[in-house]
């Protein structure tokens, strides 16, 4: 039985992308998925995960050395043979101190599971994303890598009934203490937001809708140039050759052809969803979602199921 | 005080070349650049001597001989020392072994600062501040846009991360491992003009395998935890488009992405 150890901080997302990643690698095995990380982070009650290991809140999840100690003393315990982590700015220093204490490799940031009989291939971004690597674990110890949030996606939707337990050690005063959090101030630039609602001349008439679509899902209007030239936005939120380079994580371009000029403003952009009257607009080769149609229509639609279900 | 920058010299991304029948990187041809998160860091350690200059600075890097030009440069910039570690035996270190090299040199050395960048443009792994954090058992926060620098010598710190959405303001006692974040203020000046061709050949060292008492086995490829057996390019057309029509079914698919990814919490 393959003994698989997540690590959550309390991020659904991040979550789901950790299960659908394990769903990869051990789909047809015989598997038991524990998830551990400190107290108020985890579910409650029947769940996803098989067991639920609580630490004590006492322990800081900024504080890796701490944290790395006691996940030491847990693999010692249960030996398991796959550990995954979020690769969020936390789960990134805390899973490779847990690899040099297991003796073991990690990979980062893995995007894509290939499994090849009993190997499993770790595919990841290098060099600024230009280059995938395609990278094997060496070492007898277990594997492990970090997951980004969305990568992955998991299937299973039957609850387990979960078994809870606590696990605490006594560890070392700690070294660093939390002073104060701060919200970050919110940026008006188009290039700082992680979600564009962008408009061409297909939605023209209708652009002050983007805003609506834009307040749900916590994202900032952009526009084509054809939308500035004809005045009805400031030239600040045009993306494109002579307007501003975006990487955000999701473009939604409503009424967008797709020249050549607007789509050398979009760089790195994890996805692009795009709607269009026409589907062979050029900027639909670039989609991972096509939805052929009307762009006002589709923002109308999209705000009703997404009122009716949260 | 004494403050010790990690840093790594990382292939220019702006003249990226591949060559795309032998499916491998065409290093020769990119240009040669200090990692920019490494340049803030010592671009702090400078600042911080500026403010106390009795303050110690030397920069280690794990890298080949070539480098040593750009490592004199630094030390035209008021960095005290400089320290190579380069050795045929190194090729192939993975996350792993690089920071167990790197930690091998620091044990024999006294500190109360490591300063490194938060990732590289190149690997981009952020493993190596962690890892070489967790030999030498020492804290560790990455993400850093300010550091206090004045009252460093209480050998307590106080210092802003960024953490996605929030700020976090730490309160921090030395020594540690720092990793800085490129959104932060501090920027390496230029050489002087009538400093480009100092001689400061006498505070550069290089140090290799034999000298950190390391065996050959527990380094490069032989001592790595994990290998690369491919690289590629991301293909350009994408093979998992979803076409959909503006009805009830398409709506669903964007719905269910949007919730998916996260987009709607
Ligand atoms: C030197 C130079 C620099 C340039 N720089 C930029 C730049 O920085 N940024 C930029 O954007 N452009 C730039 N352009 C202009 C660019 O070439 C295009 O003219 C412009 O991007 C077209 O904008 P569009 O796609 O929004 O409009 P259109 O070309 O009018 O396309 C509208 C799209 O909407 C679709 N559509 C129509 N009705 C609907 C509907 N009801 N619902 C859904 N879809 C619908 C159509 O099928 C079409 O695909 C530049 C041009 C030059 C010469
Ligand atoms: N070969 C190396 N020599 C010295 N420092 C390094 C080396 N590799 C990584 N580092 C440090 O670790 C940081 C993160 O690198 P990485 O783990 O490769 O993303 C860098 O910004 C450097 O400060």
């Amino acid at each position: 039985m393959k003994k698989i150890l997540l690590y959550l901080e309390g991020n659904r997302a991040q979550e789901l992308s950790l299960l659908g990643a394990c769903e990869r690698m051990v789909e047809h095995q015989d598997h038991r998925i524990t998830a551990v990380g400190i107290k108020d982070t985890l579910p409650s009650g029947n769940s996803l995960y098989d067991e639920i290991i609580q630490i004590d809140d006492s322990i800081k999840a900024y504080d890796t050395l701490q944290l790395c100690e006691l996940l030491e003393q847990l693999h010692l315990k249960h030996s398991y043979d796959i550990i995954l982590f979020p690769a969020s700015p936390l789960g990134r220093i805390l899973a490779p101190r847990l690899a040099i204490v297991l003796h073991t490799g990690l990979v980062a940031d893995v995007t894509d599971i290939v499994v090849n009989g009993d190997v499993i291939e770790m595919v990841r971004p290098a060099y600024s994303g230009k280059l995938m690597a395609q990278i094997i674990s060496t070492s007898k110890g277990p594997l492990m890598m970090t997951v980004r949030s969305g990568v992955f996606t998991s299937k299973s939707t039957m609850l387990k009934e979960t078994q809870y337990t606590s696990f605490n050690s006594v560890t070392q005063g700690s070294k660093i203490s939390l002073l104060e959090t701060h919200d970050k101030p919110s940026s008006k630039d188009i290039r700082d937001s992680k979600v564009l609602i962008s408009g061409g001349g297909g939605v023209l008439e209708h652009f002050d809708r983007l805003h609506e679509l834009a307040f749900v899902l916590n994202a900032q209007v952009s526009a084509s140039r054809r939308v500035v030239d004809s005045g009805v936005v400031q030239r600040k939120i045009q993306v494109g050759q002579s307007g501003k380079t975006v990487s955000p994580k999701l473009y939604i371009a409503l009424g967008i052809s797709g020249s050549v000029q607007h789509i050398e403003g979009l760089k790195n952009v994890e996805t692009i969803i795009a709607v269009n009257t026409n589907k062979h607009a050029p900027i639909c080769s670039l989609a991972t979602i096509v939805v052929e149609g009307d762009a006002v229509a589709f923002i109308e639609k999209l705000l009703n199921k997404i009122k009716i279900t949260v | 005080m004494k403050i010790i920058c990690l840093i790594k010299f990382v292939p220019n991304m702006e003249d990226f070349k591949y060559d795309y029948e032998r499916n491998v990187l065409i290093r020769d041809k990119m240009n040669q650049i200090l990692n920019p998160e490494d340049a803030c860091a010592v671009a702090f350690a400078l600042s911080v001597k500026k403010v106390e200059p009795s303050t110690e600075i030397e920069v280690v890097c794990m890298g080949p001989q070539n480098t040593i030009p750009k490592l004199e440069d630094l030390l035209r910039l008021n960095v005290n020392q400089a320290t190579l570690i380069s050795d045929p035996a190194f090729a192939g270190s993975d996350t792993y072994a690089t920071s167990k090299v790197l930690a091998r040199y620091l044990e024999q050395k006294p500190y109360d600062l490591i300063l490194t960048g938060t990732h590289t443009l190149d690997g981009d792994t952020s493993h190596v501040p962690a890892q070489v954090a967790q030999w030498l058992k020492l804290p560790h926060l990455s993400n850093i846009i300010r550091i206090q620098n004045d009252n460093i010598d209480s050998g307590r710190l106080e210092l802003s991360v960024d953490h996605e959405d929030k700020i976090m303001t730490y309160a921090l006692s030395l020594p540690a491992v720092l990793s800085l974040q490129k959104d932060c203020p501090y920027k390496l000046p230029y050489v002087r003009y009538e400093d480009l061709n100092k001689k400061v050949s006498d505070r550069l060292h290089v140090v290799n395998c034999l000298d950190l008492g390391l065996s050959r086995d527990e380094v490069g490829f032989d001592g790595s935890k994990t290998k690369v057996i491919k690289t590629f390019v991301k293909p350009m057309t994408r093979q998992d488009k979803l076409e959909v029509f503006n009805d009830e079914t398409g709506i669903q698919v964007v719905y269910d992405f949007l919730k998916e990814k996260g987009y709607l919490s």
